[in-house]
Formats: C-alpha cells, sequence, structure tokens
C-alpha cells in the first residue's frame, strides 16, 4: 500500500456542543478511491465539512492528515492550497460574483499560495475552454454569476469543473449524484473517472450504490452514528444495496 | 426647553453670527428660533445636527483664489469629461465649453425655499449660481468638481441644470478636499424638461473630517428620464437629501445610492418623494457597507397625491453590517393618497452570508479577499448600468479603495 494521502484518526466532530462524529478513522491512500455510505443523518455531510473547515463544525478530538500534514488548526483556503477540494452537496449561489471572476480568483489563489506565477488571461482561458468542454458547459454558464439559476445538474457540472482546474491531491465529493439525472450523472462520472491518478486520491459520500457503479472505488466504508461501522471492496455497496442500511448498523431502517 | 441664544451650542453661536446681516434672513430666523434641528425634529431624528455639529469654521471667502486655483482638478479626475472646477462654493470663469452646453450665473441659490435647516442655510450663504442649459444629446460627460481645499471653512454652493426638452446628458458631482474639518453645503436643482434623461451621479471623496451638507431637487417632467448613483464613502458627518417632484406624467425616476462607512463616520441619505401627477413610476435602490463603530442612515418618504393614480414607486433598502459596532438605520415611508397604485417597499439588514464565505474560502480564496468579493457583489448591482468605461472603472475604484481601507482616515 502507497503512502496515505488522507489520514482520519478517532476524529471527533460536535455541532452545537452535538457530538455527530464519533471517532472516526480511515486512511486513503495515494490514487485510490474510496466510498462512505451511510443513510441520512448518519454524519456524512459532517464529515465532510470537518474536512474541510467549516465554521460551527468544533473538533473536539482526533486529527485529521493530508498528505503527511495536520489540517485541522487550518482556515479552509489553506487547507485548499495544501491541496484538499470538497464539492458540495449544495454548492452555494453568488449572486455578483462573475463565475469566470471566481475561477480566476480561485485558481491564482492556490498558484499564489504554491509560490508559482499567475496565471495569463489566454492560459486561463484556455483551461477554462477545456475543462469546460469536457463536461458538456456551455459558455452561456460561465458567463453567468456563481452558480446563479444554474439547475442541480449544472450546479454538480460546475463543481467538477472547478475541482477539475485546482487540480486538488484530495477530493471529497458530498453527494455529487444528487439531483443528477441519468445523463448527467455519466457526465459528471467521467469527468471525476478522467481525473483518477496516481497522485490523486478521491473520498466519494453517498447514499446510493448508483455512483459507484460510474466511479468504481477501491474500497467501500459504511457510515453510521458518527463512525465507520464496515469495510470492504467495491462488492459491500453492491450487498448494502440488497440488504439495506439495517443490516449493517442494527437500526430500523 | 425653549430655544435662546443663551443656550445655543458652540456651532449655533458660531452660525448666528456669520448669517447676521446676510440678504436672505429665513435661515438667522429659523436659528434664532428653533437652533440646529435636533432628534425632536423627524426628519432629523436620526442626524441629530445639534448634537454631531460641534464647531463651525469660520466662512469660506474667494478673495484668496487665483485663477489657476479655479482650474484645478479636484481629486476624482475623469479625463474625458468636461470639468467645472468649483473651489469653497466658488466658480472660475465660466464659458461655454461645448455644444449643447449654455452657462450662465445667477444670483442666489437655485434651491427652492423649503422648511429645512441645510436648504436655508444654502439659500443664505450663496451670492451667485451656476445655472447650465443643456440641449441636444452632448457626448461629453460633464463634471462638477465640487473641491474644498486649503484650511478649514464653511463654504456653500449651488448649480441648477435644466435639460431642454428630448435633450439627453451624463453629469457627475464629486466633492473632494483638504483633510480639515471643512463645513459644505452644496445644492443642486435639476429640472428635466419633456422626454429629457440625466444621469446624474454625486460622489463624495471628501476627507473624514469633512461635515458635509448637500441638497438634490429633481423636477421631472412628461415622459422625462432621470438616473441617480449615489456613492458616498467620504465625510465625518453627512446628510445628503433628495427632493423629488414627478411633475409630468409617464415620469421616470431611478434613485441609486452606495453608503461606504466606516469607523467615526454617520452618514445620512433622506429622499422625500412626492408623485404629482398619474401614470409615473419611481425606484428606490440604496446600499449600505458599515464597518467598525459607524453609521448609515437611510430615510425615504414616497408621497403620492390624490390625483397620482398608476403611481408605480419601489423603495428597497439593504445593509451590510461587518462589524460589531456597525449600524444602520433606515426609515421607509409611504404616504399614499391616491387608491390605484403600485406601491412597495423593502428593508434588509444582515451580515456577510457566511456560507458563501466558506464555499470561496473553500476553493483557496483568503479570507479577506473573499470578504472583499462579497462587498462587490453587494454593491456591484449599482455599479453595473454605468455603462461608461472610464466612469465605471474610477465609481469601482472608490469601492476598490473602500475595501482595501485606503481611503482616507
Amino acid at each position: 500500500m502507497s503512502a496515505p494521502m488522507l489520514e482520519i484518526k478517532d476524529l471527533r466532530v460536535s455541532v452545537e456542543d452535538k457530538e455527530i462524529l464519533k471517532g472516526v478513522n480511515l486512511i486513503v491512500p495515494a490514487g485510490e478511491v474510496h466510498a462512505i455510505m451511510g443513510r441520512n443523518g448518519s454524519g456524512k455531510s459532517t464529515l465532510s465539512y470537518a474536512i474541510a473547515g467549516r465554521a460551527g463544525y468544533e473538533i473536539t478530538g482526533g486529527d485529521v492528515v493530508l498528505d503527511g500534514q495536520s489540517i485541522i488548526d487550518m482556515e479552509p483556503d489553506e487547507r485548499a492550497a495544501a491541496g484538499l477540494f470538497l464539492a458540495f452537496q449544495y454548492p452555494i449561489e453568488i449572486p455578483g460574483v462573475a463565475t469566470m471572476t471566481f475561477l480566476k480568483s480561485a485558481m491564482n489563489a492556490q498558484r499564489k499560495s504554491r509560490g508559482e506565477e499567475e496565471l495569463t488571461i489566454p492560459d486561463f482561458m484556455k483551461a477554462v475552454r477545456g475543462a469546460a468542454d469536457k463536461l458538456s458547459i456551455n459558455k452561456d454558464m460561465l458567463k453567468r454569476a456563481l452558480n446563479v439559476g444554474f439547475s442541480g445538474g449544472e450546479k454538480k457540472r460546475a463543481e467538477v469543473l472547478q475541482m477539475a482546474l485546482l487540480e486538488p491531491k484530495m477530493c471529497v465529493m458530498d453527494e455529487t449524484d444528487s439531483g443528477l439525472d441519468i445523463d448527467a450523472l455519466k457526465v459528471v462520472s467521467e469527468g471525476v473517472n478522467q481525473m483518477r491518478a496516481p497522485g490523486r486520491s478521491m473520498l466519494v459520500i453517498t447514499h446510493y450504490q448508483r455512483l459507484l457503479d460510474h466511479i468504481v472505488p477501491d474500497r467501500v466504508h459504511v457510515f453510521s452514528d458518527g463512525q465507520i461501522v464496515e469495510s470492504g471492496d467495491k462488492d459491500l455497496a453492491l450487498m448494502l444495496e440488497s440488504k439495506g442500511y439495517a443490516a449493517f448498523d442494527g437500526a430500523a431502517a | 426647553m425653549k430655544f435662546s441664544a443663551n443656550n445655543a451650542t458652540s456651532a449655533e453661536k458660531q452660525l448666528l453670527e456669520q448669517l447676521d446681516g446676510m440678504k436672505d434672513s429665513t435661515a438667522l430666523k429659523i436659528l434664532q428660533r428653533f437652533g440646529l434641528p435636533s432628534r425632536r425634529v423627524e426628519a432629523y431624528h436620526y442626524t441629530d445636527l445639534k448634537a454631531l455639529m460641534s464647531h463651525v469654521p469660520p466662512l469660506a471667502k474667494s478673495d484668496d483664489l487665483t485663477d489657476s486655483d479655479l482650474g484645478a482638478a479636484g481629486e476624482f479626475d475623469l479625463k474625458d469629461a468636461i470639468k467645472i472646477p468649483v473651489r469653497n462654493g466658488f466658480f472660475g470663469k465660466v464659458s461655454n465649453l461645448a455644444e449643447g452646453f449654455e452657462i450662465s450665473e445667477n444670483s442666489g441659490s437655485a434651491l427652492t425655499e423649503r422648511k429645512d435647516m441645510i436648504v436655508a442655510l444654502n439659500r443664505a450663504l450663496v451670492n451667485n449660481s451656476l445655472n447650465i442649459k443643456i440641449s441636444g444629446a452632448p457626448s461629453e460627460i460633464l463634471h462638477i468638481d465640487w473641491q474644498i481645499p486649503g484650511s478649514a471653512a464653511h463654504s456653500a454652493g449651488c448649480v441648477e441644470i435644466e435639460l431642454e426638452k428630448g435633450a439627453k446628458a451624463v453629469i457627475i458631482e464629486t466633492i473632494s478636499g483638504s483633510d480639515e474639518a471643512h463645513l459644505g453645503n452644496f445644492g443642486s436643482r435639476i429640472i428635466l424638461g419633456e422626454g429629457a434623461e440625466i444621469t446624474h451621479i454625486l460622489v463624495d471623496v471628501s476627507s473624514r473630517k469633512t461635515t458635509r451638507l448637500q441638497t438634490i431637487e429633481y423636477e421631472i417632467g412628461q415622459n422625462a428620464k432621470m438616473h441617480n448613483l449615489l456613492i458616498n464613502s467620504g465625510a465625518k458627518l453627512s446628510r445628503t437629501q433628495i427632493f423629488t417632484n414627478f411633475n409630468g406624467e409617464g415620469a421616470f425616476g431611478d434613485f441609486n445610492g452606495l453608503n461606504l462607512v466606516d469607523e467615526g463616520q454617520h452618514c445620512d441619505i433622506t429622499l422625500d418623494t412626492i408623485h404629482k401627477v398619474p401614470n409615473t413610476i419611481s425606484t428606490q435602490k440604496f446600499k449600505a457597507v458599515v464597518r467598525n463603530r459607524a453609521k448609515a442612515i437611510f430615510q425615504g418618504r414616497i408621497l403620492v397625491e390624490s390625483i397620482a393614480q398608476k403611481t408605480d414607486a419601489k423603495m428597497m433598502i439593504q445593509g451590510l453590517m461587518l462589524s460589531e459596532g456597525a449600524q444602520i438605520l433606515s426609515k421607509p415611508e409611504l404616504e399614499i393618497f391616491a387608491d390605484d397604485v403600485q406601491c412597495g417597499h423593502g428593508s434588509t439588514c444582515g451580515e456577510l452570508d457566511e456560507d458563501s464565505l466558506f464555499y470561496l474560502m473553500s476553493r483557496g480564496i483568503r479570507r479577506d479577499k473573499a470578504t472583499s468579493m462579497l462587498i462587490r457583489a453587494f454593491a456591484e448591482e449599482l455599479l453595473e448600468p454605468i455603462k461608461d468605461e472610464q466612469l465605471n472603472g474610477q465609481l469601482s475604484g472608490i469601492l476598490d479603495e473602500w475595501l482595501e481601507g485606503k481611503a482616507k482616515v
């Protein structure tokens, strides 16, 4: 097994003084894709927000180590610069911020923190156009304000576009399949699959096995009541689909 | 307690002295009877001039100004505009600058007499006002460059702008000056003839020791269109009052303002809009961004007279408070005497949206940059309609400087 890209050690997280994550342990080696499956309210989204550093998600114990570096004391932008990317379940609409301006700011902010030169406008345009074409994102969408008026599918494609442009080492995808029809699911999955690389790991959070037909994981973890209760290979997802979560966490469905 | 010269504040005493012997004695009489308006006067409830004005500097004199002084550009320098520099309320030699502009001087202020201390002071103090008649559609922007240079002085000035039938113009007024405790009282009276169209922008980038009292009057004629934008980032204490009459059917008025307020500033925008005839439209959109311990005030009254059926009047006030000590006070008022109208107002105030901030930061954008992006996004709606690239760029620049905290403190 190669060195871990993401290591979560006994992570405990409280939201408004209520403990949601109750000691999560997880290792995602470099180049691997892991899936986390769990029912609603099991704490999956809390895990993704805690990794990304959202305010209000208080880490009361444990650690999150990204490529050898603890990130729990970092601001969200520093985590991004360190190579983390969170694809949101519900991407935020920001009226008044042009999508292109946002993309340029994000790409240049990360380049700057890595000590690289800012992109020239032609290089930037070329990068965006190339990545947008692969995801069937048209020019009109890029001209709009960030996520404003985007359909559910467009928002998810825009998330994957950002991911492709920012080239993170560790992608966390929070229910990227929600709100997608079959065709959009294919486009998004293809976009994600194209990004699979030896130096890049992914953590795919989902309710349904469906997504994992398209993005085939190396490992599957079952999440219940703030903990990982079972881990296995991709067949575990199929088993979950047929038996339901109750078989794993003992609670009534 | 009844006002008398004995319990006058020092600012009131200084004003009484300055007004003594002036030709127009209305201001003196109001002052002698009531003093400066305090919070007990409804229109000044949030901007208590009696409490807020501690000192009145000596009256500005024209004697010290040379012709070259009067020709110099102020801080806001719009390259391709026709410029009318005004120093401490005094105009330089006036000539007809370009086709479509006819400029003359009138004696006294052009502001309409009304029960208001700021207007009364302007009418008492202004000896000569500038009258600008505009015909056709001059391509140049007209820039009235109000400058308050030198040592602290009490200055007053007034312009009257008349757009003839079908005329179209873009006019910007800017206020800038030295870092002294000036008191400036500026007036603009704008009359739109039938079918005329104006974009009228007022920018305050004066120093944060300045007190600025400003009155704008709009008279909007039949089928005339008025677009207004107010950008305020200067002054320690400011009161911008806009009195508007919709006088002709089909008249349209679009009022916009961005009030950028920082530590120690108190900036008041007060609108009084009267729909006097049927079938007129007014829209008002005012936004305030307040940082540190500072106060932004918006008061807006829309009065629809009983004959003004089919009036469409909308007012929206939005505030963004960036710090705990920030205050935004807003008072929208609708007085409707006609029964077939569409009128509405809304007022919302809040902090920066945490979710948006997190989203931007999660993409690697630093907190300060993300904050600026969101404030810019909040203001963008007001700047977007200004299509002239140079002008838009310079107005955006005021916001950028404010965001970077570079504005004069």
